[in-house]
């Protein structure tokens, strides 16, 4: 446990340069700056090791450096999103909090594999103490001579910078983040071009999620196969969980990939006293909520998650447990995507208002008969038909809160009132 | 040009990689349904309509943002693509208020199309709707912002055409509205294109509210006479008169768009101050009088006044028809008379531009430079503005030297405000830059121009640029010094391989020129016939307090007692009825057939598209019966059209002025006289909702306080009748007065 991105979690300072430093720290960066590394050798490691994009598709992240047209001659930009919004999720908040050395270090090292000498760490506006942690670390870091031009007296040169959002959630998108970044509304861009090509201010771009900037220095230092290894097939290495509801001890856990659930819960010093397991949702408001039955047969990787019948997603672990209203938990949901919807495209804005306004009603006794075949209609609409993903991510909560608990559903439906909380 | 294959709904289709998908279903004539999308904005892939489902991709794929590749194979009608076009469709008319039958998009609305072929009978949506809040925008532009889609067509329109982004998205998801950032609402000159490209009935015309239904109206092919593109348009007309104007599409005039001037002008046509009846004047007092009896009048007038042909003089307003300029002069020429002439607004005639213009109006998008000396191009000519916008967006640099600082809607390179008294001279170091950089001889008459740091900037761009054009506008023409500006520039072209445009005379002056509308030998010139105490005048279309530059001496001249005046006039004016003998009703635009002639030399006929009001007859007519009561030969006319060609089988050179050049600053204050855009011509002083802009009141002297001090005036005072308005955006020694002295009154 806390191999990666956590190992200096228990330690002294956690997040100063000294401490990162002693757990070998920069030594990555110190052989690129020397010439011991080249990209491709950096990005054959990242293909060994598995590590897929931890923000929350899953995107290889070997690859998806590889695709950056590195010798173009023209600004290139590394982008970190620290734009953490998904419910249920909080653990780039304490890698920037606890470990913000390791993000910068990734940070440098993908814009020297891209030959981007900028970088941009957009953090969630929220998100004050990490915000300052980064920065002090940033100040560190220039003070110590790792970032700027021509560090070491070498050709590599990267400038960093830190940059606050605003409060929405939709920026955690990665080409609203973009569109943020450039001081315009934050709305997603469709896609192709993609940001490997057009990204920030036109230029080619790589976004990374804070987690997985952050592990790649320690893939380096290690080997790819040592990374690969900590996992299982398909899902390299480590993963931080956070996992919250109804769990006696919330917390965040890097854990191996493929972990049992049940283990996880475990660590997590299981549901409520009283209480049992009532529902799962593994990855995110955004992925589909599973039972307990499903949830406790499942492993905590890609395969393991999307054989359950759902996906890890960020690997926001959201618990339920008997006491929790289905209806009311949607209903909820449901005014979060309405609330955030950035209104560009026609089905998200349109009916990201129209599910939120159904289960309402419902919540307000005046569901009709039909309601649930409405809301499956409604979501099928949505679901595909948009720019970007939050269309998607507003539908399938109600999909699968709807097939998995059809009957809390219908009952309030029937009765005006909770299945479960009367 | 097809170097790839893809196949749609089974077909296999020839197109160029890299394509947008709808492009090329556009070409082919598929239908793929569409909100957001149009040829000439950017994409913005918001609305979904056009969801397609492309073979390999898990999701559909929007038409208007997928690039082609080879072997694609598309599906635009099977079960995937029709049921995200339905559930898109039902998506945009859950909050859509379904007001059809009070909206007046009704008929030609998009929505209501595409609902026809992909929208549900009955709405599962129970909920309740969004009302949204209305913002008054102007004078123009009924907004009703409830019925908006969001497809952001209005705010791209003006971020990227108008070159302000007027409209914009406010708010987010639900609650995200289209409306203007501030409170002052929309001012482009392009503004009315907004309610072309809206597709719903968000924004309408706001003169149109209410008035009829799309399908009521006939809609005739026309021709827009107020500037020198001859913009293209729709004429819409019910019961004989025109109730609405729309562009029609013509890529090498005016594309898609049309100018707010040539959309909304057509109000005037109703107002109450035209020219409806035939009228004598008898012993000083005027009677309403039957066609020929007023003919038959003014032939009686000519044969008593004019005893000498050269006493007779013609005089025409720069907006009559190619046919009409061509008929007039006929008949004086008929008569042995060569006064003739359209050009009122020239000080000295004989020290005016004379310079053909030498690129097309599409050419002017792939210029790499361009200079521009002497207008506010973008409120003279809107349209020819919009095409160097594109340049400058493609990348052309532009400089200009004007007297006064303008807003133009592109980054300008140079911006050099100069006393009019120095242009000659800032063109002479120019040219000389241009002359010593060529290490070509310099010519005496450069001798005193020294060649200043930025003449030598400007002379450096155009030597340096492949493709440059100079702009030469409104404000030069009457410039003590214009004759030499204008050689000047013509020898800088020739030098630094630039080609010119000409726009310092505007409307249909172009057409005077194909009819030798001028004096031609022994003939005298406007101001030398108003000079010369003629006998009797032929007016057409001209009202004397607007149109002339020697405004006060030609009224006087045209008001001689033994002065036997014909006025064709299409509406009415109190200094015309007080000079007339005769006032004839001539038809106004849009209400004769007849040509325009651009800027670009290109010849546009159009036909009538409703009947003059009352008594009032096409002017190209009248001038016609009138010829032959003068029993003039050759006016056998059955149509305009003959006319026309008639007048394209003659060629007439203009006369070329071959002067010295005279480079020396001419000491004094120097006004530049300019109408203000709006108020350019009687028929758009007369459109009511024009006027209602922030460009229709327009009306203002401007100088700077060093100027204002010399005149003696301040802030308050009037100027030439002018409201002044003291600026440093004007040049030392100048006063800028832009005037418009429009006529308020009921449509």
């Amino acid at each position: 446990m806390n191999e990666v991105c956590f190992k200096t979690l228990d330690q002294k300072d956690p997040w100063s340069l000294k401490t990162y430093e002693a757990n070998g720290g920069y030594s990555v960066w110190r052989k690129i700056l020397k010439g011991e590394f080249t990209p491709e050798q950096i990005i054959d490691e990242l293909k060994t090791s598995g590590l897929r994009g931890r923000g929350g598709a899953g995107f290889p992240t070997g690859l998806k450096w590889s695709f950056m047209p590195r010798n173009a001659d023209m600004q290139k930009y590394v982008v970190c999103n620290s734009d953490e919004g998904e419910p249920g999720t909080c653990k780039d908040r304490d890698i920037l909090r606890y470990n913000p050395h390791s993000v910068i270090e990734g940070m440098a090292i993908g814009g020297f594999v891209m030959n981007a000498t900028k970088g941009y760490n957009y953090i969630r506006g929220e998100f004050m103490e990490p915000f300052y942690r980064f920065e002090g670390a940033l100040k560190e870091a220039y003070a110590e001579g790792l970032l700027g031009e021509n560090l070491y007296d070498s050709s590599v040169s990267f400038d960093l910078y830190t940059h606050l959002g605003a409060g929405a959630y939709i920026c955690g998108e990665e080409t609203a983040l973009l569109e943020s970044l450039e001081g315009k509304k934050g709305q997603p861009r469709f896609k192709p071009p993609f940001p490997a090509n057009v990204g920030l201010f036109g230029m080619p771009t790589t976004i990374n999620n804070t987690e997985s900037f952050a592990s790649v220095p320690d893939i380096l230092a290690k080997g790819g196969q040592w990374f690969a290894d900590i996992g299982v097939e398909n899902s390299g290495g480590c993963k931080l969980f956070s996992v919250t509801g109804h769990v006696n001890e919330p917390a965040n856990f890097e854990v191996p990939m493929g972990t049992s659930f049940k283990d996880l819960l475990e660590m997590a010093g299981g549901v409520r006293e009283g209480h049992t397991l009532k529902a799962v949702i593994p990855g995110g408001s955004s992925t589909p909520v599973l039972t307990a039955e499903a949830a406790m047969a499942m492993t905590m990787d890609y395969d393991g998650i999307e054989k359950a019948g759902s996906m890890l997603g960020a690997g926001s672990v959201i618990i339920m447990d008997d006491s929790t209203c289905m209806v009311e938990t949607l209903t909820r949901l449901a005014h979060f995507y309405y609330d955030e919807s950035c209104g560009q495209c026609t089905p998200c804005r349109e009916g990201t208002g129209w599910l939120y306004r159904v289960l309402k009603r419902i919540m307000d006794g005046n569901g009709k008969a039909d309601d649930i075949d409405l809301l499956m209609g409604v979501q099928d609409k949505i679901m595909g038909n948009t720019i970007c993903a939050l269309g998607d991510a507003a539908a399938m909560p109600v999909e699968s809160f709807l097939r998995n608990f059809r009957k809390e559903f219908e009952y309030y439906i029937e009765h005006g009132k909770s299945m479960v909380k009367g | 040009m097809a170097d790839i294959e893809i196949e749609i709904d089974g077909n296999i289709i020839n197109a160029k990689a890299g394509e947008m998908l709808i492009a090329v279903t556009d070409r082919e004539g598929i239908s793929v349904p569409r909100f957001c999308y149009h040829k000439k904005l950017s994409i913005a892939a918001n609305c979904r309509m056009c969801l397609v489902d492309v073979e390999g991709a898990p999701k559909p794929q929007p038409a208007c943002s997928t690039p082609i590749s080879d072997g694609m194979k598309i599906h635009t009608q099977n079960d995937k693509a029709k049921a995200s076009q339905k559930a898109v469709m039902e998506f945009l008319l859950i909050n859509h208020p379904l007001d059809c039958p009070i909206c007046d998009q009704g008929g030609e609305c998009e929505l209501q199309d595409v609902a026809m072929d992909h929208g549900s009978d009955v709405s599962r949506f129970t909920e309740g709707k969004r009302i949204v809040a209305d913002s008054d925008i102007g004078a123009l532009i009924q907004t009703d912002m409830t019925r908006c889609i969001h497809c952001t067509r209005c705010v791209r329109f003006g971020a990227e055409v108008a070159g302000i982004m007027e409209m914009g998205g406010t708010g987010r998801g639900e609650d995200m509205k289209i409306e203007p950032f501030l409170a002052e609402g929309i001012q482009s000159e392009l503004s009315g294109n907004m309610i072309d490209v809206c597709p719903v009935g968000a924004l309408t015309s706001k003169p149109f509210r209410y008035e009829l239904r799309s399908w009521q109206m006939n809609a005739v092919s026309n021709v827009a006479r107020h500037d020198l593109v001859g913009s293209n348009i729709y004429t819409q007309t019910y019961k004989g008169r025109v109730k609405r104007i729309v562009a029609k599409d013509n890529e090498s005039v005016n594309e898609t768009w049309i100018s707010d001037r040539d959309r909304f002008s057509y109000e005037g046509l109703s107002h109450e101050n035209r020219l409806l009846v035939p009228k004598i004047k008898v012993e000083g007092a005027w009677q309403e009088v039957e066609w020929n009896v007023a003919l038959d009048f003014a032939v009686r007038g000519l044969e008593k006044n004019v005893r000498q042909a050269d006493q007779l003089g013609a005089l025409s307003s720069n907006t009559a028809t190619l046919e009409e300029f061509y008929l007039l002069q006929k008949i004086l020429r008929g008569t042995g008379s060569e006064n003739i002439d359209h050009r009122l607004n020239v000080k000295d005639i004989d020290n005016t531009i004379s310079l053909e213009s030498n690129i097309k109006l599409a050419g002017l998008e792939g210029v790499d430079h361009a200079l521009v000396i002497g207008s506010n191009l973008r409120l003279e000519q809107p349209m020819i503005n919009h095409r160097l916008r594109k340049a400058s967006l493609s990348g052309a640099s532009i400089d200009v030297i004007n007297a006064m600082a303008f807003d133009f809607n592109y980054r300008i390179n140079s911006e050099n405000i100069i006393a009019p008294n120095q242009t000659a001279l800032t063109l002479a170091s120019i040219l000389k830059s241009v002359l010593k950089s060529a290490h070509t001889e310099v010519p005496e008459y450069l001798g005193n121009a020294e060649v200043t740091e930025i003449a030598t900037q400007l002379a450096n761009q155009l030597t340096d640029s492949d493709n440059s054009v100079i702009i030469l506008g409104e404000h030069v023409i009457n410039n003590p010094q214009a004759l030499s500006i204008s050689n000047l520039i013509s020898e800088i072209a020739q030098k630094t391989n630039s080609t010119i445009l000409n726009v310092s005379a505007t409307a249909n002056s172009m057409a005077a020129g194909l009819a030798h509308f001028v004096p031609g030998k022994g003939g005298l010139d406007v101001n030398a016939m108003l000079a010369a105490n003629l006998n009797a005048y032929i007016l057409l279309d001209i009202y004397p307090q607007y149109d002339f530059h020697h405004s006060v001496q030609a009224i006087e001249a045209l008001s001689n007692d033994d002065t036997f005046v014909i006025s064709l006039n299409s509406f009415k004016d109190d200094v015309v009825s007080e000079y007339s003998d005769v006032l004839l009703p001539i038809a106004s635009f849009y209400e004769t057939s007849g040509s325009h002639v651009n800027v670009e030399g290109k010849v546009q006929s159009f036909t009538a598209a409703v009947n003059a009001p009352s008594d009032a007859k096409p002017a190209w007519k009248v001038l016609k019966v009138l010829a032959d009561l003068l029993e003039l030969p050759g006016f056998h006319y059955a149509d305009s059209m003959q006319v026309t060609s008639e007048i394209m089988h003659k060629s007439y050179k203009q006369h070329v002025h071959d002067e010295n050049i005279d480079i020396t600053v001419k000491r004094g204050v120097n006004v530049i006289w300019q109408k203000s855009p709006y108020a350019v011509d009687v028929l758009s002083r007369h459109a009511v909702s024009l006027q209602d802009t922030k460009i229709g009141q327009i009306n203002s002297a401007s100088m700077n306080k060093a100027t204002a001090k010399k005149l003696e005036i301040t802030q308050g005072d009037n100027y030439l009748g002018v409201p002044v308005s003291i600026s440093e955006s004007v040049a030392n020694s100048c006063v800028f007065v832009n005037a418009n002295h429009a006529i308020r009154g009921q449509s």
